[in-house]
């Protein structure tokens, strides 16, 4: 498991050392659960710093934003950014790496390992918890997640609340770091692709039924750019195709 | 009677092979469906991705997608650019449900008019059974 101590630890290290510009991060959020990324410039504010299975946003995007606002600065801090990266975003990472978006100077990665673990789908959790609000949700021993509610702690199974994509995942740990947090454990599972299958096996007809109803969620509100940390040309094609058809 | 149902081909041929080869076809005098329309680009592997999804959206019923035999090109690899793309929005359409007749990839040189009518020929008659293109489509 990793210890969120260790973790703080090295933070502080590398930023008292002057290692890292800052680092990106998870930190508490207002509405308790869910955590928010947070931008840890100085040694005394790695207490705000957090790792729990609520952890599932992937920082890399922030990668993205970085490196336009360093394009823009005169005198930019050649530094790199410190990363928490679990094992799902390092791959993220290491296609940026890949296409040569950013080099690999410009980042320091703080890699968690998820281990047996992973993180958690917020709807299944809340579907457990039957209405009763999630105020925190911490690692236990043994395939176990304690939350906190008003009512008290209560234990639930972490293959219940896992998001799906945790189930079949076989990189839990980060596939490349600066420094590791947490255990190298090969997790066994034996179809990584079971989801991917099941769509790949229907008939035409029902393939193209589930697309037209996933994409039926669309508003356009552009989210889904902003969140993808695969996404980031400066001028998008995409929007000359809206506007095409929005004619 | 019924009319019988004409699909409206959209074919991006390049400009140095196989758009010379359908050039050939009508010097010649060849006879083949005049279901489609050319669209002459200078090079296939220039043709984005892009291109073809916007066909489909404007109701084209098949896109045929031709440049020069492979180790043949103008541009010396641009039409293995094209191989390896086209091959990936090959299999993105047949994940997403579009039948995978539609969308189709053939090498045509120079001197093969006689090659493209029967590729033109073939395709139409793969498309027919098929009728018209629905699921990309605009709504108009």
């Amino acid at each position: 498991m990793v210890n969120l101590e260790d973790l703080k630890k090295e933070a502080k290290t590398v930023l008292e050392e002057g290692k890292v510009k800052y680092i990106i991060g998870y930190e508490k959020s207002a509405n308790g659960l869910m955590p928010v990324p947070g931008f840890i410039k100085n040694p005394e504010e790695v207490e705000k710093l957090i790792w729990t299975p609520a952890c599932v946003y992937n920082l890399t995007k922030f990668l993205v934003d970085e490196k336009r606002r360093k394009s823009k600065e005169k005198k930019p801090d050649e530094r790199p950014v410190g990363l928490v990266v679990k094992g799902c975003d390092s791959r993220a990472l290491v296609v940026l790496l890949q296409e040569k978006f950013i080099s690999r100077e410009d980042v320091y990665i703080i890699g968690v390992s998820c281990e047996e673990m992973g993180v958690i789908d917020e709807k299944k959790l809340a579907k457990k918890l039957k209405g009763k609000k999630a105020e925190k949700i911490e690692f236990d021993e043994k395939d176990n997640f304690i939350v906190t509610t008003q009512e008290g702690k209560v234990k639930v199974a972490a293959s219940e609340v896992l998001a799906e994509r945790c189930l079949e995942c076989k990189a839990n740990t980060p596939v490349i770091y600066d420094v590791l947090l947490g255990e190298k454990v090969q997790r066994s599972v034996d179809n990584p692709f079971q989801s991917l299958e099941k769509i790949e096996s229907l008939p035409e007809e029902e393939r193209w039924k589930f697309w037209k109803e996933q994409l039926s969620k669309c508003i356009r509100c552009y989210a889904c750019r902003s969140v993808c940390p695969m996404c980031y040309c400066d001028e998008c094609a995409e929007n000359k195709v809206a506007g095409e058809i929005a004619r | 009677m019924a009319e019988e149902f004409e699909p409206k081909i959209v074919a991006f041929l390049c400009k140095w092979c196989s758009s010379a080869g359908s050039d050939l076809a009508g010097v010649s005098r060849m006879e083949y469906p005049p279901n489609v329309v050319p669209i002459q680009v200078m090079c296939s592997g220039s043709v984005s991705p892009l291109y073809v999804l916007s066909a489909f959206n404007k109701g084209a019923d098949g896109v045929l997608v031709s440049g020069c035999h492979p180790g043949d090109c103008h541009y010396i690899k641009g039409n293995f650019y094209a191989r390896r793309r086209i091959a990936l929005v090959k299999r993105l359409l047949e994940f997403i449900g579009l039948e995978p007749q539609r969308f189709q990839m053939s090498w045509v040189s120079a001197a093969e008019g006689t090659k493209y009518t029967q590729i033109i020929k073939d395709f139409v008659q793969e498309l027919k059974p098929l009728g018209p293109q629905t699921k990309l489509r605009r709504d108009l």
